[in-house]
């Protein structure tokens, strides 16, 4: 078991190395000269910087260095935990993402929780019948699907918070204010996850076992949600670390749409001001978030399979 | 496909009418939408009443009526024609990021599936980093390093969505690979690039035409949210992810200008997904009867 | 503001969904009532302000004009200045200016103290200049910079208390220019410590203390208890009646007006134009018309086709801008037809407001002249093959608004019915101020502002390029439509005028001035000024928009009792 785990987590370190590398080179093809373009960003006025403004630049940043250095610097640096200082805020990129991941790993996890709720009610009660409820479930699986998640967010705010006062109209952090931003992001992975579920959940149900419960007499409710679930919940198990990543894409949005603070305003803000050191730094705090759901789903995995446990 | 085009006249009209009727009404329907959308995209003029660039200040924000459908916005354009404009460049961003993305996945895919196990591993490596990033973010960085344009709207959207096509490409080959059928031609002592060619590479590539269709409805939406971000392409572009930007200052006073655009991709993209799903359902009964 | 528990808002949401049509009917009693409220309230003390603004900088204390709203909490100047354009005394107590008008000595406000107990001193002052023309960018301060380093000689400190500006010439508006946001003094710990200590925790002297920035969300200010440096455009000369502010950055313009009306904001800032009605109608609106250059389309008389007066004068009379902004602001902003200045600048010329009248015939005929005379099927002119295209480069999100932007669309439009193909060139706001697409030659248009309170902003804007040592052009980017003013006889005008201490005299060569540029050049386009405008609920009173550039002023604001 040790064995396993510490195999994991060199794997672990590797996939971070190489993100951080890929982050790194993909950076270099910045066109245009960086120095100038903090000089400008800084004054909020185009001019011509002279020489000596440029030099000052360059030797802070180490432009001027070989690629080699300034990249074993960032590994170097990287490796006690500092991301680097933000060309905009001037303050350290590792401070700044501190500050603002929590309120995002809020929002996604609570909307992981919740397209969870969302997909189990509707398989536990529509799957393998053939009734309104499940052709309205796979229909409504397909237009969620097909929701952009940005503008069913933007139309919820203005009805729900804007023109009826029921949720707040700016994403504070409370409970309540958690519900609107929480659901938009649900409700497309909730359509996604719940597809999964079924089609293993309709696999099962065919197996031998099943029809052995029943007939030793157990209701169809209680085949469902004891044996039939836990088996069919794997696979969706499984893609939860991916549907992470895919939740932090639409964090990014949602945090828009609702005034939400978070590590997606930042990250807006960091592409459109070009601040490459918080960009690269947000892009590797959501590997090591992605690193870290993966391990955790591994975990889950191991106990929700039966097969696996015993092991 | 040969046996098909053996068949007499008649005999494959009544085969289309067979085929028609197969078809769900609720997919003809969509098939349909797809269809007003490509026309829209091929040639815009013959849906719009209106000139999409033309502003009228006396008809600044007009509420969706019979003369305007889709209403009007602050400068008097009719959203209708807009929208209808806004197909092209929609439609080719997303045609163009899913090609893209597609030829990434393929070289990656392909690589993977059918080289040897060292570039397999190589390559599943370098996918598992790329997985690290969220789509979103991975398309964000190319536009922190490359600015904005809609070339680089496209290459990011089609980076960070290439990820994702080009593990199942790779399992679509590995699978093929495996299978009864190939197992069988190399028994018989087939070479290998014939194998590849004959077998492998038309399986293998089948179900990918659905994906690309998918895709294609799900790029659009990528794309759209990075207009939505204010990092889309230029006005007066009626573009729907830039429409909707535009529309969201709108919300509480004309909501038209945020609903309708919203409402085009939405029915874009379920069109797309319901033909899609039903030609997937109709190669997956083919692939069980041909392994069969 | 207390947070309403969820049981209780849920019930007040089933109440709203069944009483809600939502808004409209009786807004206007409403308002009278309120606003008579207000008048006959006394200050109470206590409260926090839910303030929603929009923009939310990279960094506290920067020269962009979005900053400078914030910095008047907590940063101050030696001087401020009132609606009629009196000097009045803030961090200086008086001031003299020499016979030859070449020396300013300022006498600085005694016991006062920095809020982390650094006293405000001339060295203070002193230290806060050289950092202003610091030749480490990430220091300078170019707004400062542009303003006043071509005419100070040297800064003196004979005393504790005594500051004394030796300048190289008479220059009129350095006073007007100290008023200014970009002149708030930092305490020298804090100068010292540079940008990564004042980008966040920015020490002043001001009503305000910053005590927590949350990025994306808000500045948390807090009272100065022991504020004793209040300027003389303010009330209340002790510290602010009200505990703190919640700096809200709400850049979605649907949030901010919802957490007004909503009541999760007390006061928000730029009502959207499509609620400028509503917000009239329902609540006190403070507006400020920013003076300086008006956000104005500059025509690059460099290169071909603006490098002919006729063409210039073309495009002027190809747009009716005045209906544009009418139809675009809903009222939010006025039309400023005069380009080379803010209708809010006192030396501003009415008569140029609609020198430049809607005129498409004209327009064409001017253009005919100009040998634009070969059409194609769009309707677009060419002469000798060239088409006739202009690109308009302008910062999107950052310079240009989302309405602002719909209004360089009309422009567009209407100016392709006489012949000219108008192309839009978005750029993100770090690519603009890097400077792409703004060197000279890249662009033919280009829309922009310059805050200022008054025509002191010509030196800045209009001039000429210069030259180094070696011979090389040293492009000014500021003079964006590239017009070398000091061979059209404007330039010399500017300088006459800034060391002109006649106001009559001074007035009539800015005027001269603004006639040049617009009549006889007509290489600037007017469009509209930069507008601030507040909305209040209720239950706040007492703000103020400072008569320089607008920033908020918080010192005498008060919640209204029973509210």
């Amino acid at each position: 078991m040790a064995a396993t785990v510490l195999k994991r987590l060199a794997g672990a370190v590797l996939v971070l190395w190489a993100t951080a590398t890929f982050t790194f080179v993909v950076q270099l093809f910045m066109p245009g000269d960086r120095a100038t373009m903090i000089i400008n960003t800084q004054a909020g006025n185009l001019q011509n910087p002279s020489p000596e403004e440029i030099a000052t630049l360059n030797e802070r940043y180490g432009f001027d260095d070989s690629y080699l250095t300034q990249y074993l610097h960032y590994l170097g640096d990287l490796a006690r935990g500092d991301l680097g200082v933000s060309y905009n805020q001037h303050q350290p990129v590792t401070e700044i993402i501190a500050a603002q991941i929590g309120p995002t790993i809020v929002l996604t996890v609570s909307a992981l929780i919740l397209a969870w709720v969302i997909s189990l009610i509707i398989t536990v009660l529509a799957t393998g019948r053939d009734n309104v409820w499940s052709r309205a479930a796979t229909g409504f699986q397909i237009v969620t699907a097909a929701l952009p998640p940005y503008w069913i967010g933007t139309i919820l705010l203005v009805l729900l918070a804007v023109q009826t006062g029921i949720f707040p109209v700016e994403g504070d952090t409370s409970v309540i204010g958690l519900i609107l931003p929480a659901l938009t992001l649900a409700i497309p992975l909730s359509g996604f996850l719940g597809q999964v579920t079924q089609d293993e959940f309709e696999r099962v149900l065919e197996q031998p076992f099943v029809t052995s419960s029943r007939t030793r007499g157990m209701g169809d409710l209680g085949v469902r949600l004891r044996h039939v679930l836990r088996h069919a919940v794997l696979p969706a198990v499984t893609l939860s670390g991916w549907a992470l990543g895919a939740l932090f894409s639409g964090a990014v949005l949602i945090e828009a749409v609702f005034s939400r603070p978070g590590i997606g305003g930042i990250l807006v803000q960091a592409t459109s001001g070009r601040d490459i050191p918080l960009v690269t730094g947000v892009m590797l705090a959501s590997a090591v978030m992605y690193i870290v759901a993966n391990l955790l789903v591994d975990v889950a995995y191991r106990y929700v399979d039966p097969r696996l446990r015993t092991a | 496909m040969t046996a098909i085009t053996l068949q007499p006249r008649a005999a494959r009209a009544s085969r289309t009418g067979a085929f028609l009727r197969s078809v769900p009404p609720g997919v003809k329907l969509a098939a349909l939408v797809v269809a007003l959308y490509v026309l829209a995209a091929v040639a815009p003029g013959v849906l719009q009443p209106h000139d999409p660039f033309s502003t009228d200040l006396d008809s600044s924000l007009l509420a969706p009526s019979l003369q305007h459908p889709f209403g009007t916005d602050q400068s008097g354009r009719d959203l209708f024609s807009r929208v209808v404009e806004g197909a092209r460049q929609s439609l080719a961003i997303g045609i163009g990021a899913t090609a893209l993305s597609f030829v990434i996945a393929l070289v990656l895919g392909i690589a993977a599936g059918l080289g040897p196990r060292l570039v397999d591993g190589g390559v599943n490596r370098f996918l598992e980093v790329l997985f690290a990033f969220p789509t979103l973010f991975l398309a964000l960085l190319f536009v922190a390093v490359f600015g904005q344009t809609v070339t680089t709207q496209i290459v990011a959207v089609a980076i960070g969505t290439a990820p994702g096509y080009a593990r199942i490409i790779r399992g679509q080959f590995l699978q093929v690979k495996g299978s009864t059928y190939v197992e069988a031609a190399r028994a018989v002592g087939h070479p290998y690039p014939r194998i590849v060619a004959q077998h492998i590479f038309p399986n293998a590539m089948r179900p990918l035409v659905v994906m690309f269709t998918l895709g294609v409805g799900q790029a659009i939406v990528w794309a759209s949210g990075l207009a939505f971000l204010g990092l889309g392409v230029a006005p007066p572009s009626p573009e729907w992810g830039a429409l909707l930007d535009a529309g969201r200052n709108y919300t509480t006073s004309a909501w038209w200008l945020e609903v309708m655009p919203g409402l085009a991709i939405v029915l874009f993209a379920l069109s797309v997904t319901v033909v899609g799903r039903h030609i997937q359902e109709r190669l997956e009964g083919k692939v069980k009867v041909q392994a069969l | 503001m207390t947070r309403r528990s969820t049981v209780s808002a849920l019930f007040s949401a089933l109440l709203a969904v069944a009483v809600c049509a939502c808004g409209s009917g009786g807004g206007s009693s409403t308002k009278a009532a309120a606003l008579g409220a207000k008048q006959d309230s006394k200050p109470t003390t206590g409260g926090t302000i839910e303030y929603g603004h929009y923009q939310e900088p990279p960094c506290l204390v920067t020269t962009w004009v979005q900053t400078g709203y914030l910095t008047r909490q907590y940063l101050e100047q030696l001087i401020t200045v009132d609606e009629k354009g009196e000097f009045l005394p803030w961090l200086a107590e008086s001031w003299d200016i020499s016979d030859d008008k070449q020396t300013y000595t300022f006498h600085l406000k005694p016991n006062v103290k920095f809020t982390n107990g650094e006293p405000f001193n001339s060295e203070a002052v002193k230290v806060n200049f050289d950092n202003w023309f610091s030749t480490d960018p990430t220091r300078r301060n170019g707004y400062v910079a542009f303003h006043v380093e071509d005419h100070i000689d040297k800064i003196e400190t004979p005393d504790d208390l005594t500051v004394v500006f030796k300048l190289k010439h008479p220059h009129h508006p350095f006073l007007s220019a100290l008023s200014q946001y970009a002149f708030g003094f930092l305490a020298p710990s804090v100068v010292k410590a540079g940008p990564e200590e004042w980008c966040v925790r920015p020490v002043g002297t001001g009503p305000f203390i910053v005590e927590k920035w949350n990025r994306g969300t808000n500045v948390v200010l807090k009272r100065n208890p022991n504020y004793n440096s209040a300027p003389g455009d303010v009330e209340n000369k002790g510290p602010a009646y009200v505990d703190g502010i919640n700096w809200k950055f709400l850049k979605d313009n649907t949030a901010r007006w919802g957490s007004l009306k909503s009541g999760q904001s007390d006061v928000i800032y730029d009502i959207p134009g499509v609620n400028w009605a509503e917000a009239n109608e329902r609540y006190e609106v403070l507006r400020h018309i920013t003076g300086g250059r008006p956000s104005q389309l500059a025509l690059a008389t460099d290169h071909a086709p603006f490098d002919d007066v006729k063409v210039r004068k073309a495009f002027q009379y190809a747009s009716d801008r005045r209906k544009a902004v009418e139809t675009v602001f809903q009222g939010a902003v006025p039309y400023n037809g005069n380009g080379a200045l803010s209708a809010s600048s006192p030396e501003h010329l009415k008569d140029l407001e609609d020198y430049y009248k809607y005129d498409p015939a004209k327009a064409n005929q001017l253009l005919d002249e100009a040998g634009w005379t070969e059409k194609d099927a769009d309707g677009i002119r060419s002469k000798n093959g060239k088409k006739l295209t202009v690109r308009i480069v302008y910062g999107a999100g950052s310079i240009i608004s989302s309405d602002g932007s719909e209004f360089l669309q009309i422009v567009q439009d209407q100016a392709k019915q006489v012949g000219f193909d108008v192309q839009l060139k978005p750029i993100t706001t770090a690519d603009f101020f890097a400077g792409k697409g703004r060197q000279p030659g890249e662009f033919e248009i280009q829309p922009g502002y310059w805050v200022a309170r008054s025509a002191e902003i010509f030196q800045v804007v209009w001039k000429p390029d210069a030259k180094a040592d070696d011979g090389t052009v040293l492009p000014n980017a500021n003079n964006t439509s590239r017009l070398q003013t000091d061979q059209v006889g404007i330039w010399q005008l500017v300088r006459q005028a800034d060391q002109e201490y006649d106001d009559a005299k001074r007035t009539a060569l800015y005027e001269q001035v603004q006639r040049k540029l617009v009549e006889e050049q007509a290489v600037t386009v007017g469009a509209y000024p930069l507008t601030v405008s507040l909305a209040l609920s209720e239950r706040i009173t007492g703000i103020k928009l400072n008569a320089s550039i607008g920033e908020p002023i918080f010192n005498d604001a008060y919640f209204v009792k029973g509210k």
